[in-house]
């Protein structure tokens, strides 16, 4: 494993020199639309990346999340909508204008150029002297743990540390904004866990705008401090990692975000009718008694037990996935298919056929607007 | 597999690498061993090995009473014209391919289907298109003199340029026979193998790469400057090399095209084997010399090309 990025004592990467990165402005995606002939990709986005936050894109393939970072890199021009940077709108200017740095989902690193060379490419193009080009992109190959390999060629690099590379050029230009298409896609779940912890320790550490797309929601989880969740060129739901985990907007975000039991229903006065049995709900929103809901409850909120107790529904149990520190336990109810997460265990505490109360504790459910089949394909 | 069975397989192989030898090498030895041939004056040639022919092509054959580099001359035009003319090919066509692989896949294929076909026009066919575009009576010079431009050329001292490079008369533009002419045409004919060559190594180069350069501030002149070319460096080095080769052998546009004192190899091989001196031996050693010359030119430019890799 990668040791994690921490500041190093003599570096010319010291908080002071960090402090460029700070006090920006935020950046502003005021009704942003992008559309191919008759098919929209990004529909009526209004967005505010906060200066010095990092965010991430969200959603399936096909919502639109890149073409909006590519609008917001310059490399795509909105077909309507304004790009608010520091007051002044950048949606007419160019990506070698705007000079965001940007990560590719493919790297796209130089292979003509060695690692050092890569790295201060940008200082090339802007006319910088040859002395203090190496010195910068010395001092971010340190920053990215990658000092003793200016020299090598980009065919000698590993996955994890071309991405580092990728990282480090984007970053030489000194970007108002740093974004990142897939930044992960191409490495391996262990790699990506390491560098997905570097990537956001850096971030913090520099304090940069930075925009992630990705569609990984665990990814997102890991190092954003808001995720946009996208569905179909719309935006679904902004919020923190948390809220969008425990308060989801819709069905399609609790489906998209992890496991999610959604069961559907008539809202009542305290709650909501599922299945014959009444499930009283502590934030039952605004719906009115009688309304088409959906219930939302998160697997690890449900609770098993043997016996009958309020606020539960019968279940047989017809799957049982073990997966080590946790079991998924699947069951068949009145209300619906559920699954309940319990803690793992050596011994087989439950076996398909046992009969339980599955018990959905009011303080964890939420209502959500009825659920549409387009929410389902689309999660 | 049993070394029973694995014999007849090795003997096939062995068999067919032969015949693929023997097909390759064997023209050439039979030029290489005719080069040492004689002449019979009034009559063909002998076997023999001697190095009259040799002798001949370097210094004449009067040599030591005179001394002549008239076969020297041919081999320098021939090398001239061709490096020339390929290094302009590829310079005129790189920029059209890159702009091609940016079109979308359906114009893109429409175009290689286009440089395809195109390839089916001899060089007989293409020279003389460029004859009658370039010949003084019919062709750019009778325009230029009937629309006036020959007069306005004369009015604003172009006129005299274009005579000081051989391009004009006293009376009128003149492009045959001159280099001119004779590089344009050849530069003609090799252009669709030049964007046949190119297209592969440009179109496979990954467009996120040139986003990258974007988003570091370089435009798209820049882009292509620092990235595009190096990236292609190689694939343009050996276009040029294959078209030079190619060009070497070049015959109708030379005999159309050049002056007789500056005539190539070519001609001069023909001239010797099917021409009116019938002296195989000496074509043979132009031909190899020509061949020589050609590699030299091959292993020292993919010195360069590695010195420039390092």
């Amino acid at each position: 494993m990668m040791k994690p990025l921490s500041p190093k004592p003599g570096t010319a990467w010291s908080p002071k020199a960090d402090q460029s990165f700070l006090h920006m402005s935020d950046l502003i995606l005021k009704n942003i639309r992008k559309a191919y002939g008759h098919v929209t990709a990004v529909e009526n986005a209004n967005l505010t990346f906060e200066s010095g936050k990092l965010t991430a894109l969200l959603g399936p393939s096909g919502c639109g999340k890149t073409t909006l970072l590519r609008m917001i890199a310059g490399l795509e021009m909105p077909t309507s909508g304004d790009i608010i940077l520091g007051g002044e709108n950048i949606a007419s200017k160019s990506a070698e204008q705007r000079k965001f740095g940007m990560v590719f989902q493919s790297f796209a690193l130089f292979p003509h150029l060695n690692v050092a060379r890569n790295v201060s490419y940008s200082l090339r193009i802007a006319g910088v002297d040859a002395t203090t080009r190496r010195a910068k992109a010395q001092e971010l190959l340190e920053l990215v743990q990658l000092g003793d390999k200016g020299q090598r060629k980009i065919g000698q690099l590993s996955g994890g540390q071309r991405q580092r590379v990728a990282i480090a050029r984007a970053l030489a230009q000194e970007p108002e904004v740093f974004l990142l298409d897939e930044p992960m896609s191409a490495l391996d779940a262990q790699l990506r866990g390491d560098l997905q912890m570097q990537l956001r320790l850096l971030q913090q550490k520099l304090g940069i705008t930075t925009i992630v797309v990705t569609h990984d929601q665990r990814e997102a989880m890991t190092m954003a401090d808001q995720i946009v969740v996208m569905s179909h060129g719309r935006i679904e739901q902004i919020g923190t990692p948390q809220e969008i985990y425990h308060k989801p907007a819709n069905s399609f975000v609790a489906n998209f975000i992890g496991n999610a039991n959604l069961l559907d229903g008539i809202a009542t006065a305290t709650g909501i009718r599922v299945g014959g049995t009444e499930i009283a709900v502590s934030d039952r929103g605004s719906f009115a008694a009688g309304q088409a809901v959906t219930l939302f409850c998160r697997p690890e909120a449900v609770a098993l037990h043997d016996t009958e107790i309020p606020n539960s529904v019968p279940g047989t149990v017809t799957f049982v996935r073990d997966e080590g520190p946790a079991r998924e336990i699947h069951l068949d109810t009145p209300a619906g298919h559920m699954t309940a997460e319990i803690p793992g265990s050596f011994e087989a505490t439950v076996k398909i056929g046992d009969r339980f109360h599955a018990e959905l504790p009011d303080g964890l459910l939420h209502l959500l607007p009825e659920r549409s089949h387009d929410d389902e394909e689309a999660a | 597999m049993s070394k029973a069975a694995a014999l007849p397989t090795r003997l096939a192989k062995v068999a067919y690498i032969g015949a693929v030898l023997a097909m390759c090498i064997t023209p050439f030895l039979l030029v290489f061993a005719i080069s040492f041939g004689e002449k019979i004056e009034g009559a063909a040639w002998v076997w023999g090995f001697q190095f009259d022919n040799y002798k001949r092509f370097f210094v004449g054959a009067d040599y030591p009473n005179s001394i002549s580099f008239l076969y020297l001359k041919f081999l320098w035009y021939s090398l001239y014209y061709a490096m020339i003319a390929s290094i302009l090919a590829v310079a005129t066509c790189f920029p059209f391919v890159w702009l091609m692989t940016r079109l979308s896949r359906r114009a893109q294929t429409v175009w290689l289907v286009f440089f395809l076909a195109s390839l089916t026009l001899s060089e007989v066919f293409v020279v003389m298109g460029w004859d009658i575009l370039l010949s003084n009576r019919s062709g750019l010079p009778a325009l230029f003199k009937e629309t006036g431009l020959t007069d306005l050329l004369k009015e604003t001292g172009w006129f005299d340029v274009l005579r000081s490079w051989g391009l004009a008369s006293p009376r009128n533009v003149r492009f045959k026979p001159t280099e001119f002419a004779t590089i344009l045409t050849m530069t003609y004919l090799v252009w669709p193998y030049a964007v046949i060559l190119l297209y592969p190594p440009l179109s496979k180069i990954n467009n996120e790469i040139i986003e990258a350069a974007r988003t570091m501030g370089a435009g798209p002149v820049t882009v292509v400057r620092t990235v595009v070319l190096p990236m292609v460096r190689t694939p343009i080095v050996g276009t040029v090399l294959l078209l030079f080769v190619f060009l070497l052998g070049a015959y109708v546009t030379i005999a159309v095209f050049a002056a007789p004192e500056k005539h190539t190899l070519s001609i001069s091989v023909y001239e010797a084997v099917r021409g009116a001196t019938l002296n195989a031996p000496f074509g043979s050693a132009q031909a190899i010399i020509l061949l020589i010359a050609a590699a030299v030119v091959l292993v020292f430019s993919r010195m360069a090309l590695e010195r420039g890799e390092k």
